[in-house]
């Protein structure tokens, strides 16, 4: 009986271990890499340069699974793919950083399709439905504080524009702010006509610019 | 005794499987791939990437790599908060 107990409850930790760790990225070997890609976190490569960011740091995780695997940090079987994956991680983070020079657009969230009544502020059911999206969205990434910007095209004056914009953003921000998000979270701020994706020529182009967004500022 | 064991193991995988839980490394990469649409944030690139890299780990049969890529993919696409 004792046998058979130990053979299931052997038989069973050995079904259930997934056996794999923490990929180690420590190593001195990856020294110049890591040194690489937090030179370029400080520089705002995050926000400014992702992608790049994001290719640095995969390729840092890879070398160091090849260098776990080889099992010989001086010379194992995949030293050539580790001195290419390091080299690849240094390269995209030095390219993150220098594209984090200077000015950067912040990140956009798009709230695609929120259209308000003519010369109104107020929210339509459609509006409301795309915000308790951008609700979720802004719940699931809980350290972001967001600017709400809104935009008008360019039909009637500056000052008209620009005051129905600010409306306009304080509502989406006041629904956001009584849907769970924390105020100090949130700014509002319109930019009336004055930041035009497409031109204003045609009416699709005017619909295109009539928009609000969310802009990431942290 | 060993075909207790046999049936006790199939048991026990027989549960979980049936419930969906054995997704695979590709079927996974493509959810996290659906689930990050339009989404350019740090996170969200780098779960893309860390998926790409447990597809291909995949590729070279090395199982445990590919898990571990992919668990670090999906919760890097926690943080990235999904769709936008």
């Amino acid at each position: 009986m004792i046998k058979r107990i130990i053979t299931l409850t052997a038989s069973l930790s050995l079904a259930a271990c997934a056996g794999y760790t923490d990929i180690n990225i420590g190593v001195d070997e990856l020294a110049e890499a890591r040194a690489a890609i937090a030179d370029a976190k400080t520089a705002g490569a995050e926000r400014c340069a992702p992608k790049l960011q994001a290719q640095a740091v995969a390729s840092l995780y890879w070398a160091g699974h090849e260098l776990e695997e080889s099992g010989n940090y001086d010379a194992g079987d995949h030293a050539e793919e580790e001195a290419m994956l390091v080299a690849r991680a240094v390269a995209k983070a030095k390219e993150a950083k220098a594209a984090s020079k200077g000015a950067c657009m912040p990140e956009i969230i798009k709230l695609s399709g929120i259209q308000f009544p003519h010369d109104s502020a107020r929210l339509t059911p459609a509006a409301t439905a795309i915000l308790d999206n951008a609700v979720k969205t802004l719940q699931k990434r809980s350290t972001i504080k967001v600017e709400v910007a809104a935009h008008t095209d360019s039909s009637g004056s500056n000052e008209y524009n620009l005051a129905l914009s600010e409306r306009r953003a304080a509502s989406v921000m006041n629904y956001l702010g009584t849907h769970g998000i924390s105020s100090s979270r949130l700014t509002s701020k319109g930019y009336g006509e004055s930041q035009p994706i497409v031109s204003n020529a045609t009416k699709e182009g005017r619909t295109a610019n009539r928009r609000v967004e969310l802009r990431v500022m942290n | 005794m060993r075909i207790t064991l046999l049936l006790f193991t199939l048991f026990a995988f027989s549960m979980p499987a049936s419930a969906g839980m054995f997704s695979t490394i590709d079927e996974r990469a493509n959810q996290i791939s659906t689930q990050l649409e339009g989404n350019n944030s740090y996170h969200a690139h780098l779960a893309r990437e860390l998926a790409n890299i447990a597809v291909e780990e995949k590729g070279q049969h090395d199982v445990t790599a590919a898990l571990e890529f992919i668990r670090m993919a999906e919760s890097h696409a926690d943080q990235a908060g999904g769709a936008e």
